[in-house]
């Protein structure tokens, strides 16, 4: 593996990743978030942690309301993880190259053995998507048992934060290499998509202009969040439809 | 030639050490064969002495360009470890011009310091000639005077005010 | 040194006004005034043991302790969360690196533009520096959440193709911080030959070794006088370029990120100015603290010293006032919404006590007191304006680091801070500077007593018409 070349995005393009989510097919239910947590062996915080803001979840289910029942007023539940943005602010300012834009998949990489810890590009992050493993939190058997093979454990002092599943996307793309064919459109999907039952995330190539991601970009429903600040990100979301006010 | 004796003088204040300087010369005794030992920093010009250079800038001046150099080499690494972050350009302009001024700015300080330690062969624990009153701020005139002539240089400096005369002995400091 | 008397029958009373009133005017033969800084130095009353043992305690606990303790268990034992990921780590960091701004402030600028009161002081300041700098880095290795590989800054080559990013501001400051450790030590270093070489000549037992090693060799020779001074002078200038850049660099750390608040350009002379603000009163602290327990020191340092310094308090901080208002005010004016959401929680919010104490201390303090030459002179109403003023410039730093952080775009992560850890290594690094400063003052003379006697033999008094006047020469 050639890392110049790599790193100049001369391997072989393999695509650039995006991801839509329809806000107006959430329901909230969360199974995107569990499922993440299932697929990525995202620890569990307990109560305490969790309600002083320090849970692990690499997405999670935003939602605003006013007023209080029965006249409650709310805007539609809005997913949010790591935007995998084409202008990362959270790359450049992190001191030893942990979180770096790769040229090949088109998203942003954390690299948890490199981490040391600064926090630094999670204060960047205008999302807030990172989040930072404070303590080693236990595993108690048979809770391990649970764990994802593909996936690493991140111990206490480093930073992660959603990855478009990369090892779901690379076990394909491998497949797709030994078969000797192309990816087709929905080969790919993350665990949040998989899980979804309303089919509200949808993952594939912005760069195929047949996908069906590439399609739904083109809807008029179609924003990117905090989009004047210029981060470019991959993912999108669909809103303002008729199924609200 | 005569064999040659080093003599230190102590005086008290700066216009005894300038007169007897001026004495030394009509005795004979050549600038270089002087030595001005003081507790406070007299320059050369006000005891007549000529001018001692030093070498600090010069090496001051070479720490600048070596810095200079290293923080260059440092700015332009990520041309050998080609990773892109943020957008941003493999060799950006202002990060680049932090990395320069700091390492310019190490370079020169280090040199000066170690400038200091050259030119004055620091450190040296050799034993050397030196009495303590000289940290009390006494001036001290170190001088080559023809053996013999001991008392006649001794009565010179006394008559001029030398709180003492003595051989210079070289002791540990 | 040669002193003009006036044939006018109360000159000698105006003179000896002067005299007590001026250090420059009153000299003492050296051999006097070495006697009294080595007198100073070796003197320690029992007072001075037991707040020394009592400070190793609580740098054993609160620092060593609580730190060992954090590194096992995770940062999860301080106060910071999501969206608060720094905390009063940095602020301490940005306090300490701010202290220490202090000292090269006196050294080098008071140096470089020859003001005559900062001879007795220079060491004392340059030693705030040093320490302050060591507790600046704890705070940061504190902060660090993989302390042990936090040598990755460092750009050393390896087989696994690993460097660090000079794209980040926080390479900057490793490279900028490592570069004003290094020169400030230097800096204190220099003018301490002299004095070393003087302690070595007076001491006997354990010191003397200590003394000889330290003094290099030095006699006094031309040369060596020559080489030093031209140092000092290359080193007063060159350093000072260096301290600007080191708290800016600091301030880079906010001003580059993408936060409401932080994206300042004001930033860099802010934050130079802020750290002079707090440095200077430190100085004044430790100044008052010296003076009223070491021996002989209230001969060295006067009320005309601590006058001084205090209308540079009374500058810096309407210097101060000057950079903050000009970040507020564009900011409420700009009409950016998270912007005034965050200025609403600084004024408004549940921590606004910080704000105001901030304010308070840093401009209506200094303000209403500074100008009063009797309160200037005064040594223990200086110690509780500087105490004043580094307690609001602390919930400064507070105000911009933590307070910030809690007002971001994404309104669903807005958590309030609570400190954890962070108190007792707080202490722990307040406690281990006094110790630090406490132990050096017993080990190195603290006076330059070199550059004092240098100082007084360039003043003299001269009749200009009818008047006796302080005459200050050129002796370089």
């Amino acid at each position: 593996m050639d890392l110049v070349k790599m790193a100049k995005g001369e391997e072989e393009q393999q695509g650039k990743w995006g991801m839509i989510i329809d806000q107006d097919l959430c329901t909230g239910c969360q199974a995107c978030v569990t499922a993440c947590a299932m697929e990525n062996n995202i620890s569990y915080v307990g109560e305490d942690d969790a309600a002083y803001g320090r849970s692990m979840h690499w997405i999670r289910i935003e939602r605003f309301w006013e007023g209080s029942y029965p006249d409650v007023k709310a805007t539609s539940f809005q997913p949010v993880g790591c935007q995998q943005c084409g202008k990362a602010p959270c790359e450049p300012v992190c001191p030893v190259m942990a979180t770096q834009h790769s040229e090949a998949e088109q998203i942003n990489l954390q690299v948890y053995n490199r981490c040391i810890g600064t926090r630094y590009c999670a204060n960047n992050c205008p999302y807030q998507a990172r989040t930072f493993n404070w303590r080693d939190w236990e595993r108690p058997s048979p809770l391990d048992n649970q764990l994802n093979p593909d996936v690493t454990v991140r111990r206490r002092g480093v930073m992660e934060k959603c990855t478009f599943c990369i090892q779901r996307i690379q076990r394909v793309e491998d497949v797709a290499k030994s078969e000797g064919r192309e990816i087709f459109d929905g080969e790919v999907t993350p665990a949040c998509a998989q899980a979804c039952p309303a089919d509200a995330i949808v993952f594939g190539r912005l760069d195929d202009p047949e996908s069906r991601v590439s399609k739904l970009t083109k809807s008029s429903r179609n924003t990117i969040m905090l989009e004047d600040l210029g981060t470019l990100p991959r993912v999108s979301f669909l809103v303002g439809g008729a199924n609200h006010d | 030639m005569d064999e040659l004796k080093t003599l230190l003088a102590v005086f008290a204040d700066i216009d005894p050490a300038a007169q007897a300087i001026d004495k030394l010369r009509e005795l004979g005794v050549k600038d270089e064969q002087m030595n001005v030992i003081s507790g406070i920093p007299v320059t050369e010009a006000m005891l007549g002495r000529p001018r001692q250079w030093s070498n600090v800038p010069r090496l001051a001046l070479g720490g600048t360009a070596a810095g200079f150099l290293l923080g260059l080499f440092l700015a332009t690494t990520p041309l050998l470890y080609p990773y892109y972050v943020g957008g941003q350009s493999l060799v950006p302009l202002p990060p680049s011009i932090v990395v320069i001024f700091e390492m310019t700015m190490l370079g020169m300080l280090i040199a000066t310091f170690l400038g200091v330690f050259l030119d004055s062969t620091f450190p040296s624990y050799t034993p050397k000639e030196y009495v303590p009153e000289i940290s009390d701020g006494k001036i001290a005139v170190l001088f080559a005077c023809p053996v013999g002539a001991e008392a006649k240089f001794s009565q010179a400096m006394s008559a001029i005010g030398a709180e003492s005369v003595k051989p210079a002995e070289a002791v540990h400091l | 040194m040669t002193e003009m008397t006036s044939s006018l029958p109360h000159a000698g009373q105006h003179q000896e006004d002067l005299r007590v009133e001026h250090l420059m005017l009153d000299p003492k033969p050296r051999g006097e005034m070495n006697a009294m800084v080595m007198d100073s130095m070796l003197t320690t009353s029992w007072k001075f043991w037991v707040i020394s043992i009592f400070l190793s305690l609580v740098t054993a606990i609160c620092l060593f302790g609580a730190w060992g303790y954090l590194i096992a268990n995770g940062m999860g034992v301080a106060g910071i969360n999501r969206p608060a990921y720094w905390g009063i780590f940095i602020v301490n960091t940005v306090f300490w690196i701010g202290i220490s701004h202090a000292g090269t402030f006196v050294s080098a600028l008071l140096r470089v533009f020859k003001a005559e009161f900062r001879r007795p002081f220079t060491r004392a300041a340059e030693l705030m520096t040093t320490f302050g700098l060591v507790q600046a880095g704890l705070s940061i290795f504190f902060h660090v959440g993989r302390v042990w590989l936090a040598y990755w800054m460092f750009p050393f080559p390896n087989q696994r193709g690993l460097w660090p990013s000079f794209h980040s501001p926080l390479e900057w400051d490793f490279l900028a911080i490592n570069t004003y450790l290094l020169a400030s030590t230097m800096y204190l270093f220099l003018p301490l030959i002299p004095d070393v070489a003087m302690a070595r000549d007076r001491s006997t037992g354990w010191r003397k070794p200590l003394y000889r090693i330290l003094a290099l060799g030095f006699r006094g020779t031309e040369g060596e006088w020559t080489h030093l001074r031209t140092a000092m002078n290359i080193f007063a200038f060159a350093i000072l370029p260096v301290m600007f850049s080191v708290h800016t660099i600091v301030s880079w750390d906010f001003a580059a990120a993408m936060r409401p608040g932080w994206s300042s350009t004001i930033f860099g002379p802010y934050f130079v100015v802020g750290a002079l603000h707090s440095g200077v009163a430190a100085v004044a602290m430790v100044l008052v603290v010296i003076r009223a327990t070491m021996k002989n020191m209230k001969y060295f340092l006067r009320p005309e010293h601590f006058d001084a310094i205090g209308k540079l308090m009374l500058i810096i901080s309407m210097a101060w006032a000057y950079f903050y208002f000009n970040d507020y005010i564009v900011q409420w004016y700009g009409g950016d919404k998270w912007t005034k959401i965050l200025m609403d929680f600084q004024e408004g919010g549940p921590m606004n006590s910080i704000w105001f104490t901030m304010l308070i201390c840093n401009i209506v303090i200094p303000w209403m007191f500074l100008w009063n030459k009797k309160v200037r002179r005064t040594p223990w109403a200086m110690f509780v304006i500087g105490l004043f003023i580094n307690i609001g410039m602390w919930c400064e730093r507070f105000v911009i680091i933590p307070m910030s952080l809690t007002i971001n775009r994404m309104p669903f992560t807005w958590r309030m801070y609570k400190p954890g850890i962070e108190v007792p290594l707080g202490i722990g690094t307040l406690a281990f500077f006094i110790l630090l400063y406490m132990i050096a003052s017993r080990l190195i003379p603290l006076v330059p007593v070199w550059e004092v006697q240098e100082g007084q033999m360039a003043h003299s008094l001269r009749k200009f018409g009818k008047e006796t006047v302080v005459t200050v020469s050129d002796l370089e």
